[in-house]
């Protein structure tokens, strides 16, 4: 016995009542799309690859959405939806995945896609892919139809489909023959709108309209990563520019069309001119403080409850983030599914100086270097690190802090000595859900070197809970406990300035710069 | 009473030689006295040294106080020079910004004359060195000044300390060789000779005959490394080689300022005028020192 899932039905409910609700706001002419012209849009580093499902970097991701597509992915409101899959039949036992393929999706090489491409994806996201874990659950892929794959699962896994639409490493459908390679070694062919032409590394990376895109005509128009996808644009540059001032110069003169990021005060500025879009998207990650538990002073959980009490939150989010945050304790969004309320309130945003200095007292501190690991790179980064530096001298805490670029503080982190704490704004994690945020946080390769045994347990039943009432109190436990080992310290949740020329039209900002179902305004 | 007269007895001789070294050297300040642009760059060399020494009473501020409540504040009577992405006083930064670069300007100056004297020295006194160090001199050299202190600063880590020792590996160098070359010039000079000649040992001679006369030159140069590792400094804090921050060092404020150009643009102009300040007042002594040291150079001042 098998029962069909109700996504796809909801899909459509859903896109029709959008579509319906439209149509009754335009009743003024609209704007006709235009086809053609060349959409600069500007991030500020390289992509360490464009193999999508080899890194979790965002600066790949920016693009990498462009080109390839995976099965399934978020809508806009962060449900899964089919993309490249036509719909999913779940067992009864919550088992057995029967996934039937669209027909007739075309890759870039211009080889229709087939089951055998499906299967080849997925086993080589289980060897290389940058978020393998999402994957672990299936115990099987086969191909059990020409255009459909069924993959079996160890065990009931109710979180599965939300972690298998993760777009952090999506697990993007290749060639058969490209899913043969090591990563980094494919040729970089999808199923998206747009194919890829050239990567100049600090430059560029080109991107050519896919006249055989094979557009989801089950939507009316883009939905997340899903829906219909229309390509309009002749040419798609992404261009490198580290330096955000020369980025926005970029832009007021018109050289280029989209920032993907622009300072908070650049945003402000441009705000009154009329040539320049600007758009906020808010909010977009949560700044966090994470200890290493495996070095003093940091390991001792009575000094870290002491630096979450000194912390003054409002001052370093609003240094940090110039001015675009929200203050708010919850590991998840306020007024989300899972938001689990009050919980941990107390802990957060106090800045008690003599408490704090009790309880470093309490921890039996000694004066122990107190190394901030943060870089210059993320100017967020670097600008809490400095932040949180002065507001723990000013409790007696000997603390230093160690700037470097990005990818010098990825490996230091991997580390278990060498720094004691480390800002990171985590976008995509709280994005995805607490199965996505929490993963991070517990196992064998944890953010704080060691983990935390009750938050490993509470992480195994939040993703073992059938229903979403049952995980929502799951949650509620695991907010708790955040707040009684202070292995992290959410410091604030932050927002993403983006701006275009006013002649860019159909941008919507979301997690990656959409530049399918966008075109240029010809005057 | 000429030096002749005097020479009857040695102990005569030796004060008259005194009392001439005496009066060459209140005629040599006489002349720096003189010497307008010497005048206006020791002004503000010496102004810049005075709030670099007093930084701590000048200051109306903590540097390192942040201030959420006034971020990026233009220019006011509260905060003279405005404040920056962390509602921290420019004015105050600057202020214990110069204390930083001295700091780093003076120990580079220091460490560049001892290496570069000593080297020197030995490649133009000691014949059969000369070529060996030199070519190893040549080979820093063929490195433009600047990159090859970024690259150093870059692998040693950011710290002062570290931005000293890049900055000392670039300049030395130059001063080895500009010493080396006065130490050939004047080794071959009829009274080196007659110190040999009277027996005098290797110590004497280089210490007390060759070294005090190639010290015009080293001076002069050394005011020009001043400046230019003041310059450095600023160009390694800014590439984030330099001391990290919160350290008020001129380059990371200017660093700090550049996302902000056309909304804050104080936070990077203050201390690029502290950084021209400082190095044209360094440049203008070392100018002055040169005409006044020079005696070709003197001769024609002062026929014309």
């Amino acid at each position: 016995m098998a029962k069909t899932s109700s996504l796809k039905r909801a899909g459509y409910l859903c896109t029709g009542l959008v579509a319906a609700a439209l149509m009754g706001l335009a009743a003024a002419p609209v704007q006709a799309q235009t086809a053609g012209g060349d959409l600069v849009v500007v991030q500020s580093s390289n992509p360490p690859s464009l193999d999508a499902m080899v890194t979790s970097s965002q600066a790949s991701r920016n693009i990498t959405m462009n080109i390839y597509e995976p099965l399934f992915g978020f809508s806009e409101d962060i449900r899964p939806i089919p993309i490249l899959a036509e719909s999913v039949e779940i067992s009864e036992d919550g088992t057995s995945y029967r996934i039937p393929l669209r027909e007739g999706v075309k890759f870039h090489n211009g080889d229709e896609m087939t089951a055998e491409d499906v299967k080849a994806s997925l086993e080589r996201y289980q060897e290389h892919g940058a978020t393998q874990s999402m994957l672990e659950p299936i115990a099987s892929i086969e191909v059990t139809g020409p255009l459909e794959v069924t993959l079996t699962l160890k065990e009931p896994t109710p979180t599965f489909l939300e972690a298998f639409a993760s777009p952090r490493a999506p697990a993007v459908i290749i060639p058969e023959e490209e899913a043969a390679k090591a990563p980094n070694e494919i040729s970089f062919i999808g199923t998206g709108p747009y194919k890829f032409v050239e990567y100049v590394p600090d430059s560029h990376v080109k991107l050519e309209r896919f006249d055989e895109y094979s557009a989801d005509t089950d939507h009316e128009g883009i939905d997340g990563f899903g829906g219909k996808k229309t390509a309009y644009l002749d040419t798609v540059t992404f261009r490198v520019i580290p330096e955000p001032g020369a980025a926005v110069a970029a832009l007021e003169t018109g050289e280029v069309h989209l920032l993907e990021q622009l300072p908070v005060p650049t945003a402000r500025r441009l705000a009154s001119n009329d040539d320049i879009e600007i758009y906020e998207n808010m909010p977009w990650a949560f700044m966090t403080f994470i200890f290493n538990m495996k070095e003093a002073p940091s390991d001792n959980p009575k000094f870290r409850e002491a630096v979450q009490i000194a912390l003054n939150n409002e001052e370093i989010m609003a240094i940090a983030t110039e001015g675009l945050f929200n203050l708010y304790h919850g590991w998840m969004y306020e007024g989300s599914t899972y938001d689990a309320g009050d919980v941990g309130k107390e802990y957060y945003n106090v800045a008690d100086t003599e408490r704090a200095k009790a309880l470093l007292e309490e921890a039996g501190y000694n004066n122990e270097e107190f190394s901030i690991l943060t870089d210059s790179t993320i100017p967020e980064h670097g600008k809490a690190g400095v932040v949180i530096g002065e507001q723990l001298k000013a409790i007696g805490i000997n603390a230093v802090i160690n700037q470097v670029d990005w990818p010098t503080a990825l490996k230091i982190r991997l580390q278990d000595e060498g720094w004691n704490g480390w800002t990171l704004m985590m976008g995509i994690e709280p994005y995805l859900g607490p199965a996505a945020l929490i993963s991070a946080l517990t196992g064998e390769a944890a953010h704080f070197r060691d983990s935390d045994e009750e938050l490993d347990a509470l992480y195994q039943e939040l993703i073992s809970t059938d229903s979403e009432e049952g995980r929502k109190a799951v949650f509620e436990k695991i907010q708790k406990r955040m707040y009684e080992f202070f292995g992290i310290i959410k410091v604030g949740e932050t927002g993403l300035m983006q701006a275009s020329r006013a002649n860019v039209e159909g941008f919507k900002p979301f997690r990656f710069p959409r530049v399918y179902d966008v075109w240029l305004e010809q005057n | 009473m000429t030096v002749e007269e005097a020479a009857e007895t040695p102990e005569a001789l030796e004060r008259e030689v005194a009392r001439a070294r005496r009066r060459g050297i209140v005629r040599f300040f006489g002349r720096l006295a003189a010497h307008r642009s010497f005048r206006v760059g020791f002004a503000l060399f010496f102004l810049i040294v005075l709030t670099a020494v007093f930084a701590d009473l000048i200051a109306p501020y903590e540097p390192n106080k942040n201030n959420y409540r006034s971020l990026l504040a233009p220019p006011s009577m509260k905060h003279w020079f405005g404040t920056d992405g962390y509602g921290r006083d420019i004015l105050s930064r600057v202020i214990h910004g110069t204390r930083i670069s001295l700091g780093i300007g003076i120990s580079v100056v220091v460490m560049t004359g001892v290496f570069g004297v000593f080297l020197g020295m030995l490649a133009g006194y000691v014949r059969w060195l000369d070529n060996l160090l030199m070519r190893v001199m040549d080979g820093l050299m063929a490195f433009p000044g600047v990159l090859l202190a970024i690259a150093l600063a870059a692998a040693l880590g950011p710290s002062a300390l570290n931005a000293v020792i890049a900055l000392t590996v670039t300049f030395t160098p130059r001063t080895a060789r500009i010493v080396r070359s006065s130490v050939l010039v004047i080794r071959a000079l009829p009274y080196v000779e007659a110190a040999v000649a009277v027996g005098a040992g290797h110590g004497r001679i280089i210490f007390r005959y060759i070294l005090v006369n190639a010290l015009s030159p080293l001076i002069v140069q050394l005011t020009f490394v001043f400046a230019v590792s003041i310059l450095a400094e600023a160009i390694l804090s800014f590439l984030g080689v330099g001391p990290p921050p919160p350290a008020p060092s001129l380059g990371n404020i200017i660093a700090e300022g550049r996302t902000y150009l056309q909304e804050a643009g104080w936070i990077a102009f203050f201390p690029g005028i502290a950084i021209a300040a400082a190095v044209l007042g360094l440049n203008l002594m070392g100018d002055g020192l040169r005409d006044v040291t020079d005696p070709q150079l003197r001769q024609g001042r002062e026929a014309g």
